[in-house]
């Protein structure tokens, strides 16, 4: 068990980086705003913490606190100038903005490494995947204090239906803010974690391919909880080694399954499996009435017994008052 | 959230953890044996992490068909006894994530001895420090930059570009080029390294003008504005730093804008990729570290045994880097008598010392960094020759 | 100078072929088809295969390209476009989705041609059109950037007349306006969309041929950098305005060709990131777009 532990450890630790990378995306989609910001953090945050670890000399943790607090300011700031926008024109704006990051980190000469990146981020103290996982649960924590409650419900209102929820007293656009700011800091804790752990990154690491990888994970994973984006991430940091075995097809396999979850199922795995209970218990529920609505009928139909034998008897006996209590 | 939702919230989770320690369970190797000192086991166990898949295939595939050839000869000369090399063939489909878990599963696996590196420099920076840290003889191919050679345990099998480029500057000068103008790929480290550096650093050397020198990215398909501009200033001589399809597009531009002199490119030239320009690709050369033409004996041996294992086919570049890479790993076993990691290691301290004569042709180290005389070649519109004029190796 | 122009001019109207597919999917249908690199890529990569055992000429090889093109995003279209609409709770989700299965669709004929090419370029080397180059008082202008110009002017003019004058048009810009009302009207939503994705792909397959004989050669990865290009382009003319495209396309090109000429290279993928930051910005609906309603 500690063998396959040791031997997979990139791979545990991509799963809990990618699932913060997803999760920083997500909390927007559920607050409604359309927005791919979160890629475009966590690509600042792996080359943040590299700077300031290799040309500043921080060590992790400092790194990883400046770069958050950054982003989070920057979060912020881009939910200002991008108050307008919503829907489609939103998202190809953060859309820009990755694109945009991407591009000073090929071009930034010394400071980015250029078209090689970074490399040999080593710092104390070492992060491993204990430190990855107590973070990640903090997380989880605070996505399923928001799931659920008032707080869910506030959320829920904001995404469905924000002139209801601005009606009822809900502050919206400072929902949006806090989405853009929340994203900042998850998508550069991702970020940060991540470059600790590889040592290296490159522009190819981050930008469009983080998009995309994020969106098939909320897509297939089920976009209204943190446990699809989970399941998301699992299967798609684990999927690509299992179809190594496929060979030479493994990525048009990979586009295949994409494709068919996107088709067929659109609430993701989570939305099919609520699905198939919900069927599950109306059918469970539908039998209890037709078991219950039997039960009355059989009660009718013996009340209906004992009330002509009652008639009956005292018809015989010649008594004039009717069983039933109605009198003309 | 409704007591539908929560209950297969609960079931989801508890069937996710299940699945995991039911396929963590499933995937736990067996207790596997590591190499002692001085010991040659009836297998040794060798792992290549390599791009079969993505945009580098062409790269990865050409180099296993080397490491494969020189596993065969290892293997049927009995070089090593009755120990045989076993190859562990991975594919990192071009993806730097892929590379380093591959990479990790080999170094955690004690019953690896040696490690065939990738041929892209963005995975051989990540992994280096690893397998330097897990003591893992690791021998990268290409993977051009710095990061990459950092201690004892990592080697690279391909000579840095800028040693041999100069070859090429050398034929400028002795052609009595006087002015020169430069397109060249920035994206790519070894291009952008011979684009910003080499090049404006031999201007006194070998005695020619820089004009002009434009930078691409990776993604630029159009050189047309740049062929102009080139065009428009008569230079004596154009080096042209692309990868892939650019080189017979900018050829092919290049060409339509009037310009018929010299084209100095590089070995991405190679392998086909001017054949779509037609009759405008010819006259472009390029210095590279080995050519199936070079005349060399032990290269020439090389070219018949992958002639007769492939088919006819002519072996790239990375096919005899990836051969010679193989042939260090053997070497390094017969030094030391061993083929535990530190037998390797120390086995192939002996031989990068001593250098030794492979498919690259004489071949030697700088530390542990491969150089190469290098080769020039030129396409002459249908194939690749070598140039002429040149002194031969011996 | 001059000669910059026109080099501009060529690679606007390649950006604009690329586009004009997407802006019609996009500007009557809603369809914002991520595929349309990959069918841009694939359709010339088929024609490419063909061409190398029969020398066919550019009309051919042209033709060839359309009608794979136009099949495949066809295809796409009925088995999977159309069931995500059918499935989709509400008109968010459905764009979302079909965003993801156009991301997961195009992805099948990049790895197809990866795997065929071992990702090296492939061109028309069979083909028997050769490019001759013109001069005209020291400007230069190749047969192929006339062929590119003249395709991309034409086919601009005839899709905007198709949208604004005929009954096809019209019903296609019903249903971008409000699809259930048009189905109402008697719109036929179903045969219009199979129609229009056909036209746009065979727009994508068109687009590829004369790009691959442009350059010489491209490889697998050639349509996905014009993806983000063809989305600034959009942007910054209007969804559903096909004279916005074709502006778009131009500013676009010239702005590259300029920056490239007197700054570094590297700098050139900004222009059109920075394009769509600006026009989202300043103005949303881009310089011909219509305002839309229900944007959200």
């Amino acid at each position: 068990m500690s063998d396959f532990y040791f031997s997979n450890i990139v791979l545990i630790q991509s799963t809990f980086t990618v699932l913060l990378l997803a999760l920083s995306i997500q909390i927007q989609f559920r607050m409604g705003v359309f927005s791919f910001a979160g890629a475009a953090f966590y690509g600042m945050g792996s080359y943040g913490t590299a700077i300031f670890v290799l040309h500043y000399g921080f060590d992790a943790i400092s790194a990883t606190a400046a770069i958050v607090a950054i982003c989070a300011v920057t979060g912020y700031l881009l939910s200002l100038i991008l108050q307008r926008l919503t829907g489609l024109y939103l998202a190809m704006a953060t859309v820009a903005f990755v694109m945009i990051v991407t591009v000073v980190a090929h071009n930034g000469g010394e400071l980015t490494g250029g078209s090689v990146g970074l490399f040999g981020v080593l710092t104390t103290p070492e992060i491993s995947v204990p430190h990855l996982a107590v973070v990640c649960a903090v997380v989880v924590a605070a996505m399923i204090f928001s799931e659920r409650g008032s707080m869910g419900r506030r959320i829920e209102a904001v995404r469905e239906d924000p002139e209801l929820a601005s009606a009822m007293g809900i502050n919206v656009a400072r929902y949006r803010r806090m989405s853009f700011v929340i994203s900042g800091v998850l998508g550069a804790l991702g970020g940060a974690l991540n470059i600790l752990m590889m040592t290296a990154i490159a522009p190819e690491n981050i930008g469009f391919p983080l998009i995309v990888l994020a969106l098939t994970i909320i897509i297939v994973g089920g976009s209204r909880s943190w446990l699809g984006v989970l399941i998301g991430a699992l299967i798609f940091t684990w999927l690509p080694v299992m179809l190594e075995q496929v060979g030479t097809y493994q990525s048009i396999v990979y586009g295949i399954i994409v494709a068919i979850a996107a088709i067929f199922m659109p609430g993701g795995i989570t939305g099919v499996v609520t699905d198939l209970y919900r069927r599950r218990a109306a059918r469970r529920d539908s039998a209890a009435l037709e078991d219950e609505a039997e039960a009355e009928r059989r009660a009718d139909a013996a009340d209906d017994e004992a009330a002509a034998e009652l008639g009956a008897e005292l018809a015989g006996t010649g008594a004039h008052s009717a069983p039933t209590g109605e009198s003309r | 959230m409704s007591r539908v939702d929560r209950k297969v919230r609960r079931r989801l989770l508890g069937a996710a953890s299940a699945f995991g320690v039911l396929f963590a369970a499933a995937c736990s190797s067996g207790g596997n044996s590591t190499v002692a000192d001085g010991d040659l086991p009836a297998e040794i166990k060798v792992v290549s992490v390599t791009d079969q898949t993505g945009t580098t295939a062409y790269v990865g595939n050409s180099q296993l068909r080397g490491i494969e050839l020189a596993i065969q000869e290892i293997n049927d000369q009995e070089y090593l006894g009755d120990s045989k090399i076993v190859l562990q063939k991975r594919d990192s489909a071009s993806d730097t994530q892929t590379a380093v878990s591959q990479a990790t599963e080999a170094l955690t696996d004690k019953s690896v001895s040696a490690l065939l590196g990738p041929v892209l420099s963005a995975h051989a920076v990540a992994i280096a420090p690893l397998v330097e840290r897990a003591g893992l003889p690791t021998i990268f191919t290409q993977s051009g930059s710095e990061g990459v050679v950092i201690g004892d345990y990592t080697y690279r099998a391909t000579a840095p570009m800028e040693t041999y480029f100069v070859k090429a500057l050398e034929r400028l000068q002795q052609q009595g080029v006087e002015t020169v103008s430069v397109l060249y790929n920035a994206g790519n480290v070894t291009l952008a390294g011979l684009g910003e550096k080499t090049i404006p650093e031999g201007q006194d050397k070998y005695g020619y003008r820089i004009l002009s020198s434009t930078s691409v990215q990776a993604t630029t398909q159009d050189f047309g504005t740049t062929a102009t501009k080139i065009a428009g200033e008569n230079p004596d001589a154009v080096i042209v730093l692309l990868v892939g399809a650019g080189n017979s597009t900018a050829m092919s531009q290049l060409r339509q804008a009037g310009y018929t002199g010299p084209v100095v490119g590089n070995p991405a030239a190679g392998a086909g990729n001017l054949a779509p320009a037609g009759a405008a690709g010819a006259g472009m050369y390029w210095a590279t570290d080995f050519s199936f033409h070079q005349k060399d004996e032990t290269s020439q041996q090389f070219v018949e045994a992958y002639r007769a294992k492939y088919n006819g086919e002519n072996p790239l570049n990375y096919a005899a880097e990836g051969y010679d890479a193989t042939w260090m790993l053997a070497h390094a076993a017969k030094n030391s008598g061993g083929a535990s990691r530190d037998d390797l290691q120390r086995g192939l301290e002996q031989v990068v010392a001593e250098g030794f004569d492979g498919a690259l042709g004489p071949v030697r180290f700088e530390g542990n960094d491969m150089r190469v005389d290098g080769v020039l070649v030129e396409w002459n519109g249908t194939e690749e020759v070598l140039l002429d004029g040149q002194e031969s190796t011996e | 100078m001059s000669q910059l122009v026109i080099d501009a001019l060529v690679l606007g109207s390649i950006y604009l072929l690329f586009c004009l597919g997407m802006s019609i999917s996009w500007g009557t249908i809603d369809i914002l088809n991520f595929a349309h690199g990959g069918i841009f890529m694939f359709s010339a990569f088929v024609a490419s295969q063909i061409v190398s055992n029969v020398g066919l000429g550019l009309v051919t090889v042209c033709l060839i390209s359309v009608v794979v093109g136009a099949a495949l995003s066809a295809a796409i279209d009925v088995f999977a476009f159309q069931p995500i609409l059918r499935r989709a709770k509400n008109q968010r989700t459905a764009e979302l989705q079909i965003l993801i299965g156009g991301i997961g669709i195009g992805t099948i004929p990049v790895a197809i041609v990866q795997f065929r090419t071992l990702s090296e370029p492939f061109g028309f080397l069979g083909s028997s059109y050769e490019t001759s180059v013109y001069t005209l008082g020291g400007l230069r202008l190749t047969s192929t950037g006339l062929i590119v110009l003249g395709c991309a002017l034409i086919l601009t003019l005839a899709i905007s007349f198709w949208l604004k004058n005929t009954s096809h048009g019209l019903a296609l810009r019903a249903i971008g306006v409000d699809s259930e009302t048009a189905e109402l009207m008697g719109v036929k939503r179903r045969q219009l969309s199979l129609l229009t994705m056909a036209v746009s792909g065979g727009l994508a397959g068109l687009a590829g041929a004369l790009l691959t004989y442009n350059l010489g050669a491209i490889t697998a990865e050639s349509g996905e950098t014009l993806l983000i290009k063809a989305f600034a382009i959009i942007i910054l003319g209007g969804v559903g305005s096909t004279g916005g495209a074709a502006l778009g396309a131009m500013v676009l090109a010239f702005s590259e060709v300029l920056v490239l000429r007197y700054t570094g290279g590297g700098w050139v993928d900004a222009v059109g990131f920075g394009l769509i930051l600006v026009v989202l910005l300043l103005r949303p609906q881009g310089i011909f777009g219509r305002k839309e309603v229900r944007r959200v």
